[in-house]
């Protein structure tokens, strides 16, 4: 036990100090794992990387990691313990202060969550009142103007006629506006919930709706092999709803609606398009196309709230995924949207 | 209205043009004459347990429906609904919820109570009229109450 090196960790001036030491009297505090360390000797014959505080002379305490070796005479007693020691205290400071810094930052990650909660907690009771209150006084509107109809239909010429069906045009669409903004909402504030998605399906099962509700027109959809999706089915099918919804919409003028739909897969992600041959719209107007209730179309030409794509680009952000749309006025248009392949989950359909 | 021995809608709405709207709706139907309307949920639980100014309903028999809205002053109509489940006098009357909420978890809230029925007033006052139709005759012609 002569070791200067173990000298200056210790504090000591010089390793002749150390001859007669002591060390379990000397340097070691109460909190030694002597059981521990004697167990792994019984057990293993080594001790190997044993971490405890130990004193040094001048009483200041430092961080050690010992390993050892039990040294045995030929009858098999135990005479003395060989081994390496290391000061890690420095250590055993940084691993403090990140332990620290840990615990300020989960008390932060805390309290920023509960911020948050606060926050979807008060749009949930926003929209929980605009369900309410909002369509009370529209029902109102509505009813009594048609009350006001059938009641006074003998006082009211052909323009008090137009002038209520005007009051109750604007009601039913202030209506179809809420039921939209209240759809919106409700799923920025929804949870992705990801699974496996069959677009095929899906989609097949939206045409079929379509076809049904357009029965007196003629369209004709195709739909080229989709692969399968890591997404949130229920929020998928408003993605599609909405992006079919409109290729009906805008093909409506032409004698034969072309609807055409594919999916190809990328470098880590799958890209769904959907392309029609309706009225397309001028690409100078294209970074109005997402945005909330904005429309590139009149009213009168073609019904909406421009909400559809509002909340197909929302739903797909929520994916990490990325939706553009491409037009030319009377050539039709094609929107797509990419959604990440996670993981490396599927290999290709 | 109906004289309130033989009442066989409770009709509970405390917005005063949705009563108007509702009553000529079920007027349509002829059905007007078998409705009570009270105006919150604390009138509510006395007409149906023939307390306060309902004292005198203590022999009467239940409505074969109550109609309820969800959004009440004083009491609500989700509590009207528990009080309703927890009495063993009134826990089988039918109970249809009629509001302008769609919200799912009035909807989940609701059915979680044991109400029979959930329906969302549409503003479109002719599909409205419509919808009492089709809900008065349904639950005074074609169902059958619970015996008393």
């Amino acid at each position: 036990m002569t070791n200067p090196a173990l000298a200056t960790m210790l504090g000591y001036s010089s390793s002749a100090d150390l001859t007669n030491l002591e060390l379990s009297e000397n340097n070691f505090l109460p909190t030694y794992p002597r059981e521990q360390f004697l167990e792994n000797i019984k057990r293993e014959g080594v001790v190997r990387g044993l971490e405890s505080a130990w004193k040094r002379k001048d009483g200041s305490e430092f961080y050690v990691r010992e390993s050892a070796r039990a040294i045995h005479d030929s009858a098999g007693n135990i005479i003395y313990f060989d081994g390496t020691v290391e000061d890690i205290t420095e250590r055993k400071h940084a691993e403090e202060q990140i332990r620290l810094l840990n615990i300020d930052l989960e008390k932060r990650v805390a309290q920023r969550t509960a911020e948050l909660e606060a926050i979807n907690k008060e749009l949930n009771a926003f929209a929980y009142s605009v369900s309410h209150d909002l369509r009370a006084p529209l029902r109102a509107i509505d009813g009594f103007s048609k009350i006001l109809e059938e009641d006074y239909l003998d006082r009211l010429d052909e323009e008090g006629k137009r002038l209520l069906t005007i009051i109750q045009g604007n009601t039913l669409a202030m209506g179809k506006l809420i039921d939209d903004l209240l759809a919106f909402s409700r799923v920025s504030r929804k949870e992705i919930n990801l699974t496996e998605v069959d677009m095929n399906a899906l989609v097949q099962g939206l045409i079929s709706s379509f076809e049904h509700e357009c029965h007196d027109r003629k369209i004709q959809f195709s739909l080229s092999d989709l692969p399968r999706a890591n997404a949130d089915s229920a929020m998928m099918k408003v993605v599609w709803q909405n992006l079919l919804s409109n290729a009906v919409k805008y093909t409506s003028t032409r004698e034969i609606g072309i609807i055409e739909i594919h999916g190809v897969i990328g470098d880590n992600e799958v890209i769904y398009s959907i392309q029609d041959n309706g009225v397309g719209f001028d690409m100078k107007y294209k970074n109005k196309l997402f945005q909330v209730f904005q429309r590139l179309h009149r009213s009168d030409e073609f019904s909406g709230t421009g909400i559809g794509l509002a909340l197909v680009q929302r739903i797909i952000l929520k994916h990490s995924g990325s939706v553009w749309g491409e037009g030319e006025v009377n050539q039709g248009a094609l929107f797509c949207f990419s959604l990440p392949i996670s993981g490396g989950k599927f290999d290709g359909e | 209205m109906a004289n309130n021995k033989a009442v066989e809608i409770l009709f509970v709405e405390d917005n005063p043009n949705d009563v108007e709207l509702t009553i000529r709706a079920f007027k349509k139907h002829n059905l007007a004459n078998r409705i009570y309307v009270v105006h919150d949920g604390a009138e509510a639980l006395d007409f149906l347990f023939a307390q306060g100014d309902f004292g005198y309903r203590k022999d009467y028999e239940n409505p074969k429906v109550v109609l309820l809205d969800l959004k009440l002053p004083k009491v609500d109509g989700l509590e009207v609904l528990r009080k309703i489940r927890a009495e063993e006098k009134t826990k089988l009357i039918p109970v249809v919820i009629l509001t302008s909420s769609r919200e799912e978890c009035d909807i989940m809230e609701s059915y979680r109570l044991g109400v029979n029925s959930y329906i969302v007033k549409p503003v479109d006052f002719d599909k409205f009229v419509h919808s009492v139709g089709d809900l008065g005759l349904y639950w005074l012609l074609l169902n059958q109450p619970p015996q008393e």
